[in-house]
């Protein structure tokens, strides 16, 4: 390979230092000074921009421990996203390849990371019904991401960090006011919810499915007791009402 | 649909914590002179829920600009084709007639690997970065159909390797790359602080026929000789002076104040805005005054 341009190769040495100016020194020539400015000011970005989105993480591993993690981010990972929403992201798969980084920190960064994501999913183009007929159309979810967690990481903080594992399930939806929420589910809706987020089932369908999965062979009992969750769902207004329209229909 | 010449008088850029108040304020005499406003590609794109009704709002009462952050005109890793059809894609959803991008770079290689770092790096000033920085320019003018303005940065770190001053590097990319100007008229004076030399007499050899828009800011003082374009402040006398001159040379263009930290609520922002419209109206009111020869040629591209 031809070697570099010196300007690229200036840009280079430039920028390595910046990431880690431990080990790569600064280019030859230029003012400590004013290289200052670019170190600091670069890191504080990534500090702000990631802070931001994991306050809980932050608190969790207090601030020291906090900077550290973020000034390996900066030296090791080659942020591949120019959206800046897309940063937090970017650290999540970070944080996730470091082996020192414990599993409930790792899992609690995702679910910090969650909210960002839900708040900007895409809405549902399909109609919704005038009536909210959940058992015989199909339910619509509100955008949503739907986690199967090892650790309880809704309730982290300072005073509980969770150290056994849990298995825990959440439903993260954002409301029709633009404001993400959050419900803890057990094993069984959250099965549920994973057969109707396909948006391509009735409720009477899913619990259905559902009845036959359980090994139970009266599927009407799983149906009554569905319906119940789906109403309830309906009014914590993770479901949004229910379409005719099939999500997979072109 | 919004044409480039809908972009004119002063402008604002839209930062997050501003929304409500411009709803708020929306049609009142008092933000008139707010013509249009800018937005960051970076900060919007693929957004959804909460922010693309906002986004949604503003496209439909506003004119918008496009100004990006993290193209990396001058980076050592290849231009990331796939974010430009994105952005290309956003300005034709949007109606947007402008797009602008920095003569800096915010990317490296690391490991192999092509990385972001999300801020605006010095490139420096050889001859063969005048080539590169220009042929990108061109790759992106032609990914995107349409002709490119290109902002003059500001800077903290002279580079030891340069072999030629800001304002030569500047006219020779821009001549090279036949692409407009996007003058910011503070990091004119941020660097002639930071670097020595005369801001008058680096205005004066701006090429004003290129110029189709203007930023004007505040900046932190860290030392006399080293300032920090931090868009916190108000703006200051000799700024406001360089802008003044930059009018009277080349006759007006749209301006927009760029306030990114330390926001002021609306109603005293705005009189900086009022600002930008009196020097205006004492050049009398011509949008992209010096544009059109390059506008006619933009048909070729």
């Amino acid at each position: 390979m031809a070697a570099l341009p010196a300007f690229q190769q200036y840009q280079l040495a430039f920028t390595a230092h910046i990431r880690d100016p431990k080990v790569h020194a600064k280019p030859a020539g230029v003012a400590n000074q004013r290289m200052a400015v670019y170190r600091h000011a670069i890191f504080n970005n990534f500090f702000n921009i990631v802070s931001a989105c994991f306050p809980v993480c932050q608190q969790v591993l207090g601030v020291r421990a906090w900077k550290k993690l973020i000034r390996r981010y900066v030296a090791a990972h080659a942020a591949k996203t120019p959206v800046f929403r897309e940063i937090p992201e970017s650290f999540v798969a970070c944080l996730a390849s470091m082996e020192d980084v414990p599993a409930n920190i790792k899992a609690l960064a995702h679910y910090e990371w969650v909210e960002l994501a839900v708040s900007h999913l895409p809405a549902s183009n399909l109609p919704l019904s005038v009536q909210h007929d959940l058992l015989d159309e199909i339910p619509l979810l509100a955008p949503h991401q739907l986690l199967a967690y090892d650790y309880a990481v809704h309730n982290i903080s300072r005073q509980f960090i969770p150290r056994d594992i849990t298995p825990t399930y959440l439903l993260v939806f954002r409301d029709p006011h633009f404001a993400v929420q959050f419900i803890e589910l057990n094993a069984v809706t959250f099965r549920l919810l994973s057969i109707l987020s396909k948006q391509t089932f009735t409720g009477r369908q899913a619990l259905t499915i559902l009845a036959e999965e359980l090994g139970q062979t009266d599927a009407q009992v799983i149906i009554q007791f569905g319906t119940g969750i789906l109403h309830d769902l309906l009014t914590q207004q993770a479901l949004l009402g229910s379409t005719t329209s099939n999500a997979n229909a072109t | 649909m919004s044409t480039l010449a809908d972009i004119q008088g002063a402008g604002l850029g839209l930062k997050r914590e501003l929304i409500p108040q411009f709803q708020q304020f929306y049609q009142d005499p008092h933000i008139a002179n707010i013509q249009f406003v800018e937005i960051a590609p970076e900060n919007w794109l693929g957004v959804g829920g909460k922010a693309l009704h906002d986004l949604t709002w503003f496209a439909e009462r506003y004119p918008m600009v496009c100004h990006g952050l993290c193209l990396s005109l001058g980076g050592p890793d290849p231009l990331n084709i796939d974010f430009l059809k994105q952005v290309k894609s956003f300005l034709s959803h949007y109606q947007i007639p402008l797009y602008t991008e920095h003569l800096s770079y915010c990317s490296d290689i690391q490991h192999g690997e092509a990385g972001y770092l999300y801020d605006l790096l010095p490139i420096p000033f050889t001859e063969e970065a005048v080539h590169y920085v220009a042929q990108r320019i061109r790759q992106t003018q032609d990914i995107l159909g349409q002709r490119i303005a290109v902002e003059n940065t500001s800077f903290y770190a002279a580079c030891p390797i340069s072999s030629m001053d800001e304002i030569t590097f500047l006219n020779a990319v821009l001549t090279e790359a036949d692409c407009w100007l996007h003058l910011d008229i503070n990091n004119i004076y941020v660097n002639s602080v930071n670097f020595g030399f005369d801001a008058h007499a680096f205005l004066q050899q701006i090429p004003g026929e290129r110029i189709v828009y203007s930023h004007i800011a505040g900046h932190y003082q860290e030392t006399p000789n080293l300032l920090i374009d931090t868009h916190g402040k108000d703006v200051i006398d000799p700024v406001w002076a360089l802008l003044d001159e930059a009018y009277r040379l080349f006759g007006t263009f749209p301006t927009l104040l760029e306030r990114d930290s330390n926001i002021p609520p609306l109603p005293d922002l705005v009189k900086e805005i009022d600002t930008i419209a009196a020097y205006q109206n004492r050049y009398g009111l011509l949008p992209i005054a010096k544009a059109t020869p390059l506008q006619a040629t933009l048909v070729a591209v």
